[in-house]
């Protein structure tokens, strides 16, 4: 059998991603240490958060309240270092609040057959009202020492962020999980068909259930990466930030509609947002375009995916050939 | 009526909790607050609640249909921005709220266009346009506010009837009863209930649903259009955060009022109804010096519980199941 | 019996609401036969089916596999014992591998860690190794790491008998295989049948294709109307023989057709392709006609009446309404000029289920029931759904009753009144009997026979041949998407039709 490479959506946004880098290397201070250095430390969370999410679309549902997930941890997290807790405890209890909180979405999706999209919208409400209403200062921790940013801001080789590093690890344990485990093909199932999955002998609900669960270990993981870059941390500096985990992974080719994609798909997706984003800056555009630009990605993202299943479909039909007449004569 | 006898006593039952609710709302914040008690504060319940309150009645048909409208807040924020770009390079009033229902209307027309001709979900359709408008509003107005409407405007939207009677309270009750009229008795609300139950079925006896999806969604569009005029006149200045967390409160409204996410099953009235508490608690909310964000906190709850419980009594009713559900497409997204 | 049979159903009956489908059947599958199931559409196959594989449970009766008795909740379980379906519907997930798909649910796993045991990932070497030794049995050329979507309808079809085969196992069961197969595909299919049949499989194959039949099969057992008929060698039977199990021999007068006289041609399709579907099919209709359409399922009698009605867009052809040209864009058009279509599948296409009586029945009439504001006046609603009603007996409470509710029968008539509410000259009735029970079956057949008595002109679309030769003035018999023939009311017999369809 041969073995070529196939030019899958993967390789080519990777191959996007190299130009753009190259692009944007040659153009501006871009591959200067610190351009590097900022680069990473800015793209680890938000590749961890896009594989979290991906978890959850790849089984055909979506959290819209990731964001103020990470915002609970983040709070969590630096209460805890406050009072002098150290990284291997307070991490661990950051990934318990996110799997709490995912899970409970989760829960409630599965559990009385709603939309996913409506309940977290709910959640992202309740969550952000709870910050304010019921943490002091609205969640607002300032002075953090040494003990929570060391992570953060801890480089190897005085380039790469320790964040970088996790998350490198991190999208290789998913890459393998997908790939090689009964875990990783259920979620495929569950998203490609639940009547199908059912006949293979799949629970849908506790793969539901368990894709949430392992969503809220990783946006746990992703919310410590990014609060321990900064001395202060508040709830709400997460608020919207879903939104470009959800156009990494629809970038990256994870259908919405549950069932395809890869975790490598959804690291170039990340990347390329990024880029973009980055892009957009340095060509002086205000922050606000964000919103229109990621607006824009998920519907084009969305659009080609559905395009390319009724492409599909079409060369399904079997052409036959005794059809004499052309098409357009009005029946 | 066109539902069961059976089916009546239900949906009696749950306007009448919606009721009660709303009188013990009043009750409570009355004994809270004692000027709540007041008729200027309840007739202020009755104003402040009209732009969202249109955006509701308008939501209610298009998650009867099983769909569902995420920008309409970003909707009405930038048919805000636009108006007052237009009012304030033209000085033209009428140029400003023609300009406004336009943008509203394309806007909607824009959803419905892509619901009805691809197969794009209504949810991911309107989360990536709810961006979009948000974006686009931003970059048109940056941070900038628009203000200084003219007085004229104004007293359209402030205007008190009789000198006690809330003109926005008016237009709710207006655009209500014709969107009720058409839903309760007409042919259009048989067609967007029996979409929400099956699609296949409606398109089986003649009906164009392209037409309706697009025809709903261009409405919203309209009223997200008027709601930006009649928030305006409230509140006089157009500015970018005008949208936050407006679909979440549409939202909350339709599934309080009884409208189930499934789709099929809807009221109008339930919708008319919610509005009002919601009304009462903001008003309740702001009376006691409680933050926006509680508000929104309550809010979130009580869509969260209202989805359950739906979910709850739909299954008890069996509705569910004896539903035909479209396979393949994901029902959860 | 000398051998022991490892596949024992004894006296299964299964009722679904409103219906029978199947009545005390029992079956003995010996080890290493190929054992073919025939019967009509309808005939209670593939309910039988799902039974054994686990999908639906037995009213009464009990399955025994290789002695034991079987208690199965679902599919999985099924396949667990060495009882492995191939259903009609594919359960094979589109956008993952070949190899993905046939270890789905019951990978291959292995320690990733010595040292930890509990660790398991799974072990693809192990499952390509198996899973190229299965294709190599099935002689089969596959790319194990091929998308579902990228293959054929054949190559797809043994992709399921393959992932039946990493079960390891003893008994098959096939539901309909060859329905979407060519000729030379379904020739390599019984060659894979045979040679599972060699290595001691036993196979259970589903069918209405009596030529497959006499290639592939051992003995054949005939049900009929969810009732076990005759089981016989295939070698001790005739065709024609089969042919009269599955139909019956009777023929009595349950269906009240009157003789009404046919008036003018009407409606006429000349020449209607639909691409990979219908191929140039013409014919005529008279005033008080009814036109009988018979053939096998997936013949093209549905999709015939979807492009008649602009349901779905023919490619070519033309429709002649009382001798003028019809254009029909949408079914709406359709519905104007005349022409109404009840569907075969009530509960997905015909009727809103959660909905009133009255609801369903003025659906296709709104427009003229509204005021220009398109608010509904109620009196005439109530005065469409009450004749209605009353015209077809249907048997509810009153038109605000919930149509989920009704029986099966009475569900069908509303779906009548509702095409009929739109006083359609031609009426296409697809099914018209289908699933109901006998009594509102003949109460049916005598509302058809009153249309045509009060002028209007039906096509019936119908696999239960007893009602095609009771109801039809005239039969038009269709195969694979063409019109195999034409047959008047005086030359209607069942061998006919059947050696036409087949």
């Amino acid at each position: 059998m041969k073995k070529s490479i196939r030019m899958t959506r993967e390789v080519v946004l990777a191959i996007i991603v190299a130009v753009f880098i190259l692009f944007l290397s040659l153009t501006t201070n871009f591959n200067t240490v610190s351009g590097i250095y900022s680069f990473m430390l800015d793209i680890s969370p938000t590749i961890v958060a896009a594989i979290a999410l991906s978890l959850v679309i790849f089984t055909g549902n979506i959290d819209i309240s990731a964001g103020t997930i990470m915002g609970f941890v983040a709070y969590t997290a630096g209460k805890l270092a406050e009072a002098g807790i150290p990284f291997v405890i307070f991490l661990p209890a950051g990934m318990l609040v996110g799997v709490a909180l995912a899970g409970l979405n989760g829960y409630i999706t599965v559990k009385f057959k709603v939309p996913s999209i409506v309940v977290t919208l709910a959640m992202n409400m309740v969550h952000i009202g709870f910050y304010a209403t019921f943490l002091p200062m609205s969640g607002w921790i300032e002075n953090l020492g040494e003990n929570f940013t060391w992570f953060g801001r801890g480089r190897f080789l005085n380039i790469i962020p320790y964040g970088f590093v996790l998350a490198f690890f991190v999208s290789l344990l998913f890459m393998f999980i997908m790939k090689y485990t009964k875990f990783g093909k259920a979620l495929y199932a569950v998203g490609g068909s639940i009547q199908s999955a059912m006949y293979s002998g799949i629970d849908p609900d506790r793969t539901v259930i368990k894709a949430f669960l392992m969503e809220g270990l990783l946006l746990g993981i992703a919310a410590v990466m990014k609060a321990t870059t900064r001395s202060d941390v508040m709830p709400s500096l997460f608020i919207g930030r879903e939104l470009f985990f959800i156009s990494a992974a629809l970038v990256g080719g994870v259908s919405i509609f549950g069932g395809v994609g890869k975790i490598f798909g959804t690291v170039m997706g990340a990347l390329l947002v990024y880029l973009l984003s980055i892009s957009m800056i340095y060509l002086g555009f205000q922050d606000y375009y964000q919103f229109a630009l990621q607006g824009i990605i998920i519907l084009a993202a969305v659009y080609i995916t559905v395009t390319d299943f009724s492409l599909l479909k079409k060369s399904y039909c079997k052409e036959t050939d005794e059809f004499p007449g052309k098409k357009g004569e009005e029946a | 009526m066109s539902m069961t006898g059976n089916k009546i006593s239900i949906k009696l039952t749950h306007q009448g909790v919606l009721v009660t609710l709303l009188f013990g709302l009043i009750i409570t914040f009355g004994l809270i607050e004692p000027v709540f008690f007041r008729p200027s504060v309840l007739l202020d319940v009755m104003a402040i609640m009209g732009d969202v309150g249109v955006m509701a009645l308008g939501m209610t048909y298009i998650i009867t249909t099983s769909g569902v409208d995420l920008s309409v807040g970003y909707n009405q924020q930038l048919s805000a921005v636009v108006f007052g770009m237009v009012y304030l390079s033209t000085r033209n009033l009428a140029l400003a709220i023609a300009a406004a229902l336009l943008c509203g209307t394309v806007l909607g027309f824009f959803n419905g266009l892509i619901v009805a001709k691809t197969k794009i979900p209504p949810l991911v359709t309107t989360l990536a346009t709810m961006y979009l408008f948000r974006g686009i509003s931003m970059i048109l107005a940056g941070s900038m506010t628009y203000s200084g409407f003219p007085q004229g405007f104004r007293l359209f939207f402030t205007y008190r009837l009789f000198g006690v009677l809330p003109i926005q309270f008016i237009y709710f009750t207006a655009v209500f009863l014709i969107l009720d009229s058409l839903y309760s008795y007409g042919a259009l609300g048989r067609n967007l209930k029996g979409m929400g139950f099956n699609e296949e079925s409606v398109h089986f006896s003649g009906v164009k649903i392209q037409k309706i999806k697009i025809g709903i969604y261009t409405l919203l569009g309209l009223l997200c259009g008027f709601a930006a005029l009649m928030y305006l006149g409230r509140l006089s200045v157009a500015k970018t955060s005008i949208g936050d967390w407006i679909n979440f409160q549409v939202i909350t409204a339709v599934l309080l009022g009884g409208t189930s996410i499934n789709g099929g099953v809807g009221s109008i009235r339930g919708t008319f109804i919610a509005i009002l508490i919601i009304g009462v608690l903001k008003k309740g909310y702001t009376l006691m010096s409680l933050s926006g964000n509680i508000f929104n906190f309550t809010l979130g709850t009580i869509l969260i519980l209202s989805l359950i419980v739906f979910a709850v009594t739909e299954e008890r009713k069996n509705v569910v199941s004896s539903k035909i559900r479209k396979t393949n497409i994901p029902t959860r997204v | 019996m000398e051998k022991q049979p490892i596949l024992d159903i004894c006296g299964i009956d299964k009722r679904f609401p409103g219906v029978l489908a199947l009545k005390d059947v029992s079956l003995q599958l010996l080890p290493g036969e190929v054992h073919a199931i025939c019967g009509e559409n309808g005939a209670g196959k593939s309910t039988l089916m799902k039974i054994i594989a686990g999908v639906y449970v037995a009213d009464t009766g009990s399955i025994l596999l290789d002695g034991q008795e079987l208690h199965l909740e679902n599919p999985n379980d099924a396949y667990k014992q060495g009882l492995s379906i191939i259903f009609q519907e594919s359960s094979l997930f589109p956008d993952l591998t070949v190899l993905e798909n046939l270890f789905m649910g019951h990978e291959e796993q292995k320690s990733l860690f010595p040292v930890l045991p509990f660790i398991r990932m799974n072990d693809i070497p192990k499952m390509r190794k198996r899973a190229k030794e299965i294709f190599i049995r099935l002689e089969m050329n596959v790319d194990l790491d091929e998308k579902i979507s990228a293959l054929g309808v054949a190559t797809k079809q043994m992709v399921e008998i393959a992932k039946a085969l990493t079960f390891d196992s003893k008994v098959l069961i096939l539901d309909e295989p060859t329905a979407a197969l060519t000729n030379k595909e379904v020739h390599t299919l019984f060659e894979t049948i045979r040679r599972l049949k060699q290595e001691g499989v036993s196979i259970l194959y589903i069918s209405h294709r009596l030529e497959e039949i006499f290639q592939i099969a051992d003995r054949v057992s005939v049900l009929r109307d969810g009732a076990y008929v005759a089981t016989a060698d295939v070698s001790d039977v005739s065709k024609p023989k089969l042919i009269s199990w599955m139909v019956g021999r009777f023929l009595e007068n349950l269906y009240p057709k009157e003789d009404v006289e046919i008036g003018e041609t009407v409606f006429e399709v000349k020449e209607l392709w639909q691409r990979g579907l219908l191929h140039g099919i013409s014919f005529s209709l008279g005033k008080g006609e009814i036109l009988g359409i018979a053939g096998l399922a997936g013949a093209g009698r549905t999709e015939l009446a979807l492009a008649v009605c602009g349901l779905s867009k023919a490619d070519k052809g033309e429709l002649l309404l009382n001798g003028k040209k019809l254009v029909i864009h949408q079914y709406r058009d359709a519905l104007d000029k005349g022409i109404a279509y009840i569907s075969e599948d009530r509960q997905r296409y015909g009727l809103v289920l959660p909905m009133t009586l009255k609801e369903n029945i003025t659906h296709k009439v709104l427009n003229r029931i509204c005021n220009v504001f398109g608010i509904i006046d109620r009196r005439k609603e109530n005065s469409i759904t009450d004749s209605y009603m009353s015209q077809l007996s249907i048997k509810a409470p009153d038109g605000s009753f919930v149509v989920s509710k009704l029986s099966g029968g009475n569900q069908q008539k509303v779906s009548v009144a509702k095409s009929l509410a739109a006083e359609p000259q031609i009426l296409i009735l697809d099914e018209p009997t289908r699933g109901v029970d006998v009594g509102a079956k003949s109460e049916l057949h005598r509302i058809i026979s009153n249309l045509a008595k009060a002028g209007k002109s039906i096509i019936i679309i119908s696999s239960d041949l007893p009602e095609i030769l009771g109801m039809s003035d005239r039969v038009m018999v269709m195969k694979n998407g063409c019109k195999a023939g034409e047959l008047l009311r005086a030359e209607l017999t069942q061998e006919r039709i059947l050696e036409m369809a087949l």
